[in-house]
């Protein structure tokens, strides 16, 4: 039975008529595309930090992380680290993100171009897209499976008992809820674009934190940390703290996070265009530095979350691994806290969810249809066109993101997806600002090769489960960057070599 | 060893996130507010 109660209720409430004040308010601050996209260039570091954090901690960051808790034990925790590692190291030297500010393009497709020409652009804004909408689809279902399960409608999930309207509604609880939550969020990002979304990331950032920080504390006061230590030294032994102890994971787990963390930051649209709002590269760098711990943090706290699910649970007691973190919080957490925990995580959502329709559609008005748009386009029209896109990324998420029927490791399955772009954008980002020799039929074949290895592996989880289980997840998204890198060096040598102007 | 490790990891989360979010809190605000006067629209 959930603690959830009238007082939470009101908690929630208040929170979410704040950030939609908050992020309708800055609208008029909006002039033209450049303001709608990257607030002007105009972001300083602490805000930048909330933002960055805010941003890449979603409902979604919360469920897979305590699940690994869950299933691993503390050793769930080690891509935080090894992201956390990544962002601290290019912050600190400014790999590829210096000059990737210095160029002053809003897109990674924008600078690609400058280097390989118009066609690489548009193939690479189309793999990003595919790649980040395809990786968003999971958001809005898992979210709604945590809220429901906190609030203590988790028992409604599977289907109504009524019929007519009501039992219809309360068998669609959890969509129409992620309708509504959408619907605020789209209002204020199709309004206010990235201004909005930089001031409410900046409330919910505090908001989510607090409820983060409290929570835990809770837990280890009442918990205690000896007991929880004690369940994961019993179920895994050596593995629960230890990567390479676990033969789930092991060396190929850890090879690929790194891969996967250092890319991520290097080229993920949503964390590099927090280094493009910023006023300059040296900003854009302290951002990176001072959030490097926050990804510590992002897979340890939910991952201890994760691990006293395992320690107060009896077997069998949560419908799957997923949910046995809320749905051992809902009884866990006090009326009051409750409603703090719920408005943490609803800003946690609500901020990746308004970050990432921007993105994408940024990368879509941007590079996509920049063909298509006419050289004497006002401001106004722009405008107009990226809204336009927002609405409809909000749309597509609806549909496709509350009906994908999803199967698995949810970490896996966002890895792998993600690696559809990561692979080959990171290949090109790299070659694009150090190696002079790089070509576009280096990049070329870096983008086939890098896209088709991790879509080949999920289409054999369809057709040849067998194959796709004996590869696994890791080695066959570790091949992505292998093959991706060796593609570029190939196609580079093969092709002719750049001028000296697109090399400069 | 590594229990030492995760637990020492543990709390310098919970230590440092919470100061983090209060100088952030604090210091994100003028952020805020600069950006906002630098991009005001003409009167």
């Amino acid at each position: 039975m959930s603690s959830f109660g009238w007082i939470d209720g009101s908690i929630v409430g208040l929170y979410v008529l704040i950030t939609m004040a908050a992020g309708l308010m800055v609208r008029r601050y909006v002039k033209g595309v450049d303001d709608f996209l990257v607030a002007g260039r105009e972001m300083d570091v602490h805000l930048g930090i909330a933002s960055l954090a805010a941003t890449e901690f979603g409902i979604v960051t919360c469920m897979y992380t305590a699940e690994s808790g869950y299933r691993y034990g503390f050793a769930g925790a080690t891509p935080g680290i090894l992201m956390a590692l990544a962002m601290f190291v290019v912050g600190k030297t400014g790999f590829c993100v210096k000059p990737l500010r210095e160029a002053k393009v809003v897109t990674l497709p924008e600078l690609f171009e400058k280097r390989f020409g118009q066609g690489v652009r548009r193939a690479a804004g189309i793999v990003i897209v595919l790649g980040g909408l395809l990786n968003m689809g999971v958001f809005l279902r898992t979210g709604g499976e945590f809220l429901l399960t906190v609030v203590g409608f988790g028992a409604r999930l599977p289907g109504g008992a009524a019929g007519g309207i009501e039992g219809w509604a309360q068998a669609h609880t959890l969509e129409l809820t992620m309708t509504v939550l959408l619907v605020l969020v789209a209002v204020y990002t199709v309004l206010g674009g990235m201004l909005s979304v930089l001031v409410t990331d900046f409330l919910q950032f505090i908001v989510m934190s607090l409820g983060l920080v409290v929570v835990t504390i809770l837990i280890l006061v009442r918990i205690g940390w000896e007991p929880l230590a004690r369940t994961v030294s019993e179920k895994f032994g050596e593995a629960g703290f230890n990567p390479f102890a676990n033969p789930d994971l092991g060396v190929g787990y850890v090879l690929f996070q790194a891969c996967l963390n250092l890319a991520a930051v290097l080229t993920w649209q949503t964390t590099i265009q927090r280094v493009m709002a910023a006023k300059d590269a040296a900003t854009g760098q302290k951002v990176y530095t001072g959030t490097a711990f926050f990804f510590v943090c992002r897979f340890l706290v939910p991952g201890l979350w994760g691990i006293a699910a395992l320690h107060m649970l009896a077997p069998g007691a949560a419908p799957s691994t997923l949910t046995a973190m809320p749905t051992w919080l809902s009884t866990f957490v006090p009326v009051g806290l409750m409603g703090l925990l719920v408005a943490a995580m609803l800003a946690a959502d609500m901020s990746t969810d308004s970050s990432y329709m921007l993105t994408w559609s940024s990368v879509i008005y941007n590079d996509i249809i920049a063909p298509w748009r006419r050289p004497g386009w006002t401001e106004k029209k722009g405008l107009l066109m990226n809204r336009l896109l927002v609405g409809a990324i909000g749309l597509f998420l609806l549909f496709y993101g509350l009906w994908y029927p999803l199967e698995g490791d949810l970490w896996a399955y966002l890895g792998v997806t993600g690696t559809i772009y990561l692979a080959s954008m990171s290949t090109l980002l790299v070659a694009c600002c150090y190696w002079p020799r790089a070509n576009a039929s280096g990049a070329v074949a870096a983008i086939v090769v890098g896209a088709v290895l991790p879509v080949a592996y999920l289409v054999a989880e369809r057709v040849a489960p067998e194959l796709a289980k004996s590869i696994g997840p890791y080695w066959s998204g570790l091949s992505a960057y292998a093959g991706a890198a060796l593609a570029m060096v190939v196609g580079s040598l093969l092709g002719s070599p750049v001028s000296k102007e697109a090399s400069a | 060893m590594s229990e030492t490790f995760w637990w020492l990891l543990t709390w310098a989360c919970v230590v440092w996130y919470s100061t983090l979010t209060v100088y952030v809190a604090v210091r994100g605000l003028a952020d805020i507010k600069k950006m906002l006067s630098h991009l005001k629209p003409p009167e």
